[in-house]
């Protein structure tokens, strides 16, 4: 009688309200220091939502509040039609995955996904089919009786998983989940996740610090930056459309350049960078003087040998190969342009190997005006930015 | 030029380590076992080699007492005596782990006060318990002012083991139970207690043996009755038969079968843990 109720209880729990995330200005302080500040965002329902940046930049902070393990300094946190700060998870619809997994190690796996239900008082017979379902689902039934140290990697995994479905959630919290998995498991687990996550229609929230894996899942990248949000946008938007020096360099396949506007012809963006080469966009002129930064996307540049820029030409660095790197389906040519500017050109295969360059070989990097992005901040340079060279 | 590869010769500090280890081996043994041996003595009563008629007559004498003091009496004091002291060492030990985990305002300067009695000489202990109960006019016994010696005694042990136990505990266990569902009591009864159990064996086993093996605490805290160890001691000086070596025997074995029980639940338990059912 009443675990039938719990149980219908517990469903409509979880249907009501969406699983739509806002957090609006939130602050958390540890001490005197700022893991996360006045930070806004929305996460849609339903979505796939990546959060992303190097370690400490509070990306773990926002899940854990998301999550209720960490209670905001100040601002709001919303599930759905709930400000939730202050409850516990169960009440806010969230269910988190840990980093390290946390499977109980004195139950077995069994057991582990029952936890939930015997905390809620639900019997133990209908605790425990309830429970070998979700193993089904998983496809770990067969191992129902073992205990967690004796399954791989990717089966704890896949039993945390389990345990956190069978709350139900409205959102799932993920914390850097497949850091802990070999590159083989990573890549099969990632495609795992995101099929789960079409069938579930739920929200995922997943802290990493991986780009590839980011844009692999995410319907929705967050970039963070050191207790802040660069960018929130598809992850097109942010591979492709940068807002900001930080995100076009940790992203990688992007080559930032800072120059001054000077007047272009007929609306076109038009830049003198401090070597005196000329930038030109293919619109979007600015105001003289204005000081502005581009990114130009790493397959988008034509390499040709030569040791200087041709006079008159615009869109163009000269250099000389410092570094190559076979990728495959593309060779990574990094050309140190003078000062220590690295510029980084990735030739398509085919068109590497009619001409290879070597280390040493004078090279002129061109690109079309359309390949030019304008940033919305200006390079501050490379002192305290320690992704500008990272090589993607 | 043989054909087996050659790891070369073992280096000199493999013997020097070996000797050492062989004489600690005999150290702790040797005498355990010649006592053994000596408490089957005939009734020559010599309390030297060699065994002369092995008989268990100084069992009998121990558990019958006609000249040898008061064994059975003893016994029944220690072993109560150190059971309590085990569960209240487990009690204390523990919860005071979960309270040393969040630090607390003055947390540190409470640990080295409970640390402390660790150097404090037991003897001297004993003295100033014994002082300080004949001021407040009480009388000391065993299940009073001993068994708060020994405490002072276990407690730093428990309470070590405990921190090094808790200290290993990942906190994302708790985090889990909490996010599915647990209340606070139930993460403790359901989750942190299962996973620290082999170290709250641990620090039973402590309790239990640091109290039965007692003297200097003792000494003068137990009061007109003596505990094992004290009546050892005293047979050791007025009684000059095997019975003593009978008494010794006895009472390791009990130790062990403590020992024994500790351990065997420990390994059962992460035997458990690592084959399922």
């Amino acid at each position: 009688m009443t675990t039938t109720a719990t149980r219908t209880a517990a469903t409509a729990a979880s249907a009501q309200g969406s699983g739509e995330i806002r957090l609006v200005n939130v602050t958390k302080q540890f001490g005197n220091s700022y893991a996360v500040r006045d930070i806004n965002l929305t996460i849609p329902h339903g979505s796939y939502c990546c959060l992303l940046g190097p370690s400490g930049c509070g990306k773990t902070t926002i899940l854990r509040m998301i999550a209720g393990h960490e209670t905001p300094t100040s601002g709001e946190v919303w599930i759905g039609d709930q400000m939730v700060v202050g409850k516990p998870p169960v009440e806010r619809g969230t269910a988190m995955m840990f980093q390290s997994y946390a499977l109980f190690p004195h139950l077995t796996i069994l057991d582990n996904v029952a936890f939930y239900l015997k905390m809620r008082g639900v019997g133990k017979e209908e605790r425990r089919s309830r429970a070998e379902d979700m193993l089904r689902r998983v496809q770990l039934h067969h191992l129902r009786d073992r205990m967690p140290a004796q399954l791989s990697g990717g089966q704890q995994q896949r039993v945390a998983l389990a345990r956190s479905l069978i709350t139900n959630p409205k959102v799932l919290l993920l914390d850097e989940p497949l850091s802990a998995l070999d590159e083989f498991l990573r890549l099969r687990m990632r495609g795992e996740l995101k099929s789960l996550q079409n069938e579930l229609g739920i929200t995922f929230v997943h802290v990493t610090h991986t780009q590839p894996e980011a844009i692999a899942l995410a319907d929705m990248v967050v970039v963070m930056d050191t207790g802040r949000i660069d960018q929130a946008d598809t992850a097109n938007m942010i591979f492709d459309k940068p807002k900001t020096p930080y995100v076009a360099r940790f992203m990688g396949g992007q080559n930032v350049l800072t120059g001054t506007a000077t007047k272009g012809q007929g609306g076109r963006l038009q830049l003198r960078m401090a070597d005196g080469s000329v930038i030109e966009g293919s619109s979007g002129a600015l105001a003289d003087g204005t000081n502005v930064s581009v990114a130009v996307r790493r397959d988008r540049i034509d390499l040709a040998r030569g040791d200087a820029v041709p006079a008159g030409s615009v869109n163009a660095v000269a250099g000389k190969v410092s570094a190559t790197e076979y990728q495959g389906s593309y060779v990574k040519v990094t050309i140190d342009i003078g000062d220590g500017d690295e510029f980084v050109a990735n030739v398509s295969d085919s068109a590497y190997f009619l001409d290879p360059v070597d280390v040493g070989h004078a090279v002129v990097a061109t690109w079309k005006p359309e390949a030019v992005h304008v940033l919305s901040k200006v390079d501050t340079g490379k002192a305290g930015d320690p992704y500008q060279n990272n090589g993607h | 030029m043989s054909a087996s590869p050659s790891y070369g010769p073992r280096p000199w500090t493999f013997y020097v380590l070996a000797l050492l280890f062989t004489l600690f081996v005999v150290f702790l043994y040797g005498p355990m076992i010649a006592v053994l041996i000596l408490s089957f003595q005939g009734p020559s009563a010599s309390l030297v080699f060699p065994l002369r008629d092995p008989s268990l007559m100084w069992f009998d004498e121990l558990f019958n007492p006609r000249r040898v003091g008061d064994v059975a009496g003893a016994f029944n004091r220690s072993l109560p005596l150190a059971l309590i002291v085990m569960v209240v060492t487990v009690l204390i030990s523990v919860t005071a782990g979960f309270a040393f985990r969040r630090r607390f305002r003055g947390s540190s300067a409470i640990f080295y006060m409970a640390i402390a009695s660790l150097i404090v000489p037991g003897l001297v202990l004993s003295i100033g318990i014994l002082v300080t109960f004949r001021y407040l006019g009480l009388s000391a016994s065993w299940y009073t002012s001993a068994f708060g010696a020994h405490l002072s005694w276990s407690l730093p042990f428990g309470l070590l083991i405990m921190f090094a136990v808790l200290g290993r505990l990942n906190p994302s266990y708790e985090e889990a139970a909490y996010d599915l569902g647990a209340s606070k009591w139930q993460t403790v009864k359901d989750v942190v207690v299962p996973i620290v159990f082999p170290g709250m064996i641990a620090v039973a086993l402590f309790g239990f043996t640091l109290s039965y093996d007692e003297f200097p605490r003792s000494w003068l805290t137990v009061g007109t009755k003596n505990t094992l160890p004290l009546e050892i001691w005293t047979m050791t000086t007025n009684v000059t038969s095997p019975a003593l070596y009978a008494l010794g025997t006895v009472t390791t074995v009990i130790s062990f079968i403590v020992i024994a029980i500790a351990l065997g639940s420990i390994v059962l338990i992460q035997r458990k843990r690592s084959r399922g059912k």
